[in-house]
């Protein structure tokens, strides 16, 4: 079959779609960032102002350290949390197609909802969980007043809607592995600890680059989780970087710098992904040899 | 699971409960606490034997009588957004399954490039812009938007799926003398059903369940079921739980009985998207 303008017709929606939506407007961006610029005002040209702003901005500074924090928690907690539970499955467990359905639930679930459970089970004073802390002796989580905790529970809201992708990706390549690999390990004597640490995890490597890409690049945008759990408070003190944006952007109507925050965003995000991604290639790599 | 000694047994049965706990616990909760008198709500020990009531429900429905309406918003927008979606798709999937060059090797790559960009940094030129062609606070922003954030990874699906057809199959049909269309509706389509429901899933998932989007581009008509229980959390301040209770059951059990149902082709799709994607 020869390729004809009708194919190249078919492809066009997608494309049209993913050019006009996001490719356009993110573009569009970067000229709206090097303007002083409101709704209803005339729009003025600043040059860098807007970058400058920010880049003395100290709120700015905490956004991204938050943000930066959250990310590597989440994504390398996840990593670790789904790898154990896809190594458990993969042993064998009962009822394995109903354990993976409820092992999947919160994949379901929107935002929103996992707010208002965590939010119930931590409520001060008689949330379920804070009684279960108080009843072991340990102090309870002021998540409302203390930024320290309020950024523990935004991570652990993320950790339990986000492990569920993680898994997948995790327990499906686990499955995949030829059973000689293992057969073969245990002629040679070797333990579970050892199976897992010289065939399970180094055929695992581009499953779980898959997975730390993908999710670097979606947690790095956080911003139902904080903004309805915490709203960025107490003082902005859990603000990340997508929250920053919108208070500047639909709040304050401060478009130029909301632009500029979008493009330091953009611009982080897939730095700190090539960067993460490059630093876990050679640290395959000395493994191997 | 042969040959282990108890103690190992044991210990593995101790994480699978933890794994429960930590999954279905906290949505069971809220489920089980929607049909309870709000006294009962934190009296401890849990109740979970007790006469159930529709009281909360009653309650949502006087105190947010538009909820219902904005669940009918969530669910046109839902089946839009993946309507949408499936078409676009399947006809790009095709393309990129059958025919190799280098501008659909290039094309194929920015999809997936296009994706890491970050949506919220696009709410900035596409407010303004939404307002003035006077599309604010309608479905059609949402499904547009939602279909759009989702079609790299279904057309990636679409493709891994329709790979697997024989192109022969095709070559047979056009010989025959059908044209596109028929080949495509009635060779192509039959067989790759599993990768259609396998690419929608996720735009389903997603757009049922999303935020951000709705929170910026809606106001009353077009609001979705996630914005008025956000807007449920905010107006009570010392949180009135029980309708809150109602409303999230009412959101989120149909979709949570839908990932369970649909779990087959979820794994199947993420596996042919994150292979090649």
């Amino acid at each position: 079959m020869k390729i004809r303008w009708v194919h190249y017709l078919m492809v066009s929606p997608v494309q049209l779609l993913v050019l006009l939506v996001i490719f356009v407007p993110s573009v569009w961006v970067i000229w709206l960032s090097l303007l002083e610029y409101s709704y209803g005002t005339e729009a003025k040209f600043v040059g860098l102002r807007n970058y400058i702003f920010i880049a003395t901005d100290p709120t700015f500074w905490r956004a991204f350290l938050n943000t930066f924090i959250i990310v590597n928690v989440v994504v390398y907690g996840e990593l670790a949390i789904a790898m154990g539970i896809a190594v458990l499955f993969a042993g064998g467990v009962p009822f394995r197609r109903m354990m993976i359905s409820i092992v999947l639930m919160p994949y379901a679930i929107s935002p929103v909802i996992a707010v208002i459970i965590w939010r119930y089970l931590l409520e001060p004073e008689r949330g379920i969980v804070q009684l279960l802390l108080l009843s072991m002796g340990l102090p309870e989580i002021e998540w409302t007043i203390n930024p320290v905790h309020a950024m523990s529970v935004i991570i652990l809201l993320s950790l339990w809607l986000h492990i569920p992708f993680t898994f997948i990706i995790l327990y499906t390549s686990i499955l995949a592995i030829p059973e000689e690999l293992y057969e073969a390990a245990k002629i040679d004597g070797a333990g579970a600890l050892q199976e897992f640490w010289h065939i399970t995890l180094p055929t695992l490597v581009p499953a779980m680059l898959v997975a730390l890409l993908f999710r670097y690049i979606f947690a790095f945008r956080i911003f139902s989780e904080v903004w309805l759990l915490t709203e960025g408070g107490p003082v902005r003190t859990t603000e990340v970087l997508a929250l920053f944006l919108y208070r500047y952007g639909f709040r304050y109507h401060e478009l130029g710098v909301a632009s500029a925050t979008g493009w330091a965003m953009v611009l982080a995000s897939l730095i700190i992904a090539t960067f993460y991604l490059r630093q876990m290639y050679k640290r395959m790599f000395s493994n191997e040899t | 699971m042969k040959h282990k000694p108890l103690w190992v047994k044991i210990i593995r049965m101790l994480f699978v409960a933890l794994i429960l706990m930590w999954s279905a616990f906290p949505i069971l909760l809220v489920v089980v606490s929607s049909f309870k008198l709000t006294k009962d709500i934190f009296a401890l020990p849990q109740k979970f034997l007790f006469v159930p009531t529709l009281q909360n429900y009653v309650l949502l429905n006087q105190l947010w009588p538009q909820f219902f309406e904005n669940m009918f918003n969530s669910l046109i927008i839902t089946l839009g957004a993946t309507l949408l979606t499936i078409i676009v798709t399947t006809m790009a999937g095709y393309v990129y399954s059958r025919f190799r060059n280098t501008t659909l090797a290039a094309s194929a790559f920015f999809i997936i490039f296009v994706r890491m960009l970050p949506p919220i940094v696009i709410t900035i030129p596409l407010f303004p812009l939404v307002n003035i062609l006077k599309i604010n606070d309608t479905h059609f922003v949402l499904i547009i938007l939602y279909s759009t954030f989702f079609v790299s990874l279904s057309t990636y699906i679409m493709k891994a799926f329709i790979d697997q057809v024989p192109k022969s199959l095709e070559e047979m049909a056009f010989v025959d003398g059908a044209n596109l269309w028929q080949t495509l509706t009635r060779i192509t389509l039959p067989l790759t059903v599993q990768g259609i429901i396998a690419s929608a899933v996720f735009v389903f998932i997603f757009s049922w369940n999303e935020f951000l989007f709705a929170f910026i581009f809606t106001t009353t008509k077009a609001k979705t079921t996630p914005l008025i229980i956000s807007e449920m959390l905010g107006a009570v301040i010392g949180v009135d739980w029980g309708p809150v209770f109602a409303a999230a059951t009412l959101q989120m059990v149909p979709i949570v009985i839908f990932v369970v149902l649909v779990q087959k082709f979820l794994i199947a799709g993420l596996t042919a998207g994150s292979v090649k994607g």
